[in-house]
């Protein structure tokens, strides 16, 4: 079996193992949308505000958050999954089998990958029939669920570091929470220019701020290239990271096995 | 023994139980502390619109997320007994000659007593953050009287549903529980300012109404018409989810 074939056998097995666990599944499909949902309700009249950038509607402002924060809910399962696979012992006969290491991690990152892309467009689509306009039309939109692909494999990849390195789903899960924070203290859910003190200073220094804002502009303004390779490249710098980590991971978990 | 002295046992215990297990009790402490600064900081602007009650966003976040600590600290007594029950421990409690309805007081007690402690958090905070507390230890009362009778309610809520499905892994039901009754309130905005269905929702609410009480403290004077209002809610509130343990007691089998 060639690396491409395996690559592509390990993500389909990572595609298929989450979508036949719902247990996994709903929480990232349901909670960003029941975020949003409750947001754009009770957020709506803040549009309203000196400084707020000009959009539609909470809703339309707050999308962009919500496509990301659902790639970062369903990236978590490549660190749970792994861990899984480490408890259940298919980690020690996947490296018993001649297959490639690195296998092991694409095929993990691709799958929520896979699936962060998909859970864009069923956003899109869900948001649509409440009134969403993205104003950077099927474009932006491709951009957007780009974006939110490398973001999940990013992430995927750091918490793939993290269930090798603790082989536990449980520590995977319980460490979760530092993405949402992350991304609470971002700009994600209001305009920096309506943010003072502390908060601000968090916000400005935080590079989550900048991704949001970039795939935020192609739903509330139009489609921007620039901004999407900026998106691009913070998400890429990060997803660059998770690899070195997930392998230098995977390297001290082989050492462990053998 | 007496029931009394039964009550008290279990609530001690479960008490007692907070340093051992401390992963299942922490979440419920920083989950409100990290709440106060994901509301505050993002979100302080929304003082300036027109309406708003509050001047410090800060006034209206802290009793919110108070409240949701006191909530969530009182769901982590369902899980303990979820976990006895699941170990096989709350057998040997239940084959024991003690009164049901002591068993059920014990754990509903040690609800309060854990509320205690997160309530306890939140005021800390509030002091170190600046928040408000403008009608002194009146509003501070109003405050403990909605959080601790919040987390009653909520204790109520997750035994009931420990005692029906006796697995830990009912734990996501008790916050999703939590978690939509508050969120579907006025947690983040008044009912006048808010569009659409959260309005209509958030009316006819009773979490809203115990929102009031504890928040009218940090916003203004302790008035009795906001008071009795929010001791309705939680007293409706109260009777309804304490029901529904003592049906799930009823029907529990060693």
């Amino acid at each position: 079996m060639s690396t491409a074939a395996q690559y592509l056998a390990l993500s389909r097995r990572s595609v298929l193992g989450t979508i036949r666990t719902p247990i996994a599944v709903i929480p990232s499909l349901t909670f960003p949308l029941l975020f949003l949902a409750l947001n754009s309700a009770a957020l709506n009249r803040s549009i309203q505000l000196p400084g707020f950038p000009e959009v539609d509607s909470f809703l339309q402002f707050m999308f962009a958050t919500t496509v990301i924060q659902g790639a970062l809910f369903g990236a978590v399962t490549a660190g749970s999954s792994m861990a899984t696979d480490i408890e259940g012992g298919f980690f020690e006969r996947m490296i018993a089998a001649p297959a490639s290491r690195s296998s092991i991690l694409v095929g993990r990152v691709a799958g929520v990958a896979v699936f962060a892309f998909g859970q864009a467009w069923l956003f899109f689509a869900v948001a649509t029939v409440f009134g969403l306009d993205v104003e950077g039309g099927l474009v932006g939109m491709l951009g957007l669920s780009l974006v939110a692909s490398v973001v999940a494999a990013a992430i995927g990849a750091l918490s793939v570091a993290f269930g090798l390195k603790t082989g536990s789903s449980e520590a995977v899960q319980g460490a979760f929470p530092m993405a949402f924070a992350i991304m609470f203290l971002s700009s994600a859910f209001f305009p920096r220019a309506l943010m003072s003190g502390w908060f601000l200073d968090v916000a400005e220094a935080n590079p989550f701020s900048y991704l949001i804002e970039d795939v935020r502009y192609q739903v509330i303004a139009g489609f921007s290239w620039s901004r999407l390779v900026t998106a691009l490249a913070i998400a890429g710098a990060l997803f660059a990271a998770g690899l070195v980590l997930s392998g230098l991971a995977l390297r001290g978990r082989l050492k462990e096995t053998s | 023994m007496s029931a009394a002295a039964v009550t008290w046992g279990i609530a001690e215990r479960s008490v007692k139980l907070i340093p051992r297990v401390p992963s299942t009790f922490i979440p419920s402490l920083v989950m409100p502390v990290f709440l106060t600064i994901a509301f505050s900081g993002p979100f302080a602007s929304l003082v300036d619109l027109p309406g708003f009650p509050a001047d410090h966003i800060l006034d209206w976040v802290v009793p919110f997320t108070a409240l949701q600590g006191c909530a969530f600290a009182g769901i982590t007594t369902g899980m303990g007994l979820a976990r006895d029950l699941e170990n096989g421990f709350y057998d040997r409690i239940l084959m024991s000659p003690a009164p049901r309805s002591a068993l059920l007081w014990g754990a509903f007690v040690a609800t309060i007593l854990r509320a205690g402690i997160a309530l306890a958090l939140m005021l800390l905070v509030g002091v170190v953050s600046g928040a408000h507390f403008r009608d002194g230890i009146v509003g501070i009362a109003a405050l403990t009287i909605a959080g601790l009778g919040l987390a009653f309610a909520a204790g109520a809520w997750a035994i009931g549903l420990a005692l029906r499905f006796k697995t830990q892994q009912i734990a996501p039901l008790m916050q999703t529980g939590v978690f939509l009754s508050t969120f579907l309130s006025t947690a983040q905005m008044p009912v006048e300012l808010m569009t659409g269905w959260l309005d209509d929702v958030a009316s006819v609410n009773p979490v809203t109404y115990v929102l009031a009480l504890a928040r009218q403290g940090f916003l203004g004077d302790v008035t009795w018409a906001v008071t009795q209002d929010g001791l309705l809610a939680l007293g409706g509130m109260i009777v309804v989810l304490v029901a529904f343990a003592y049906r799930g007691m009823q029907k529990v089998i060693p």
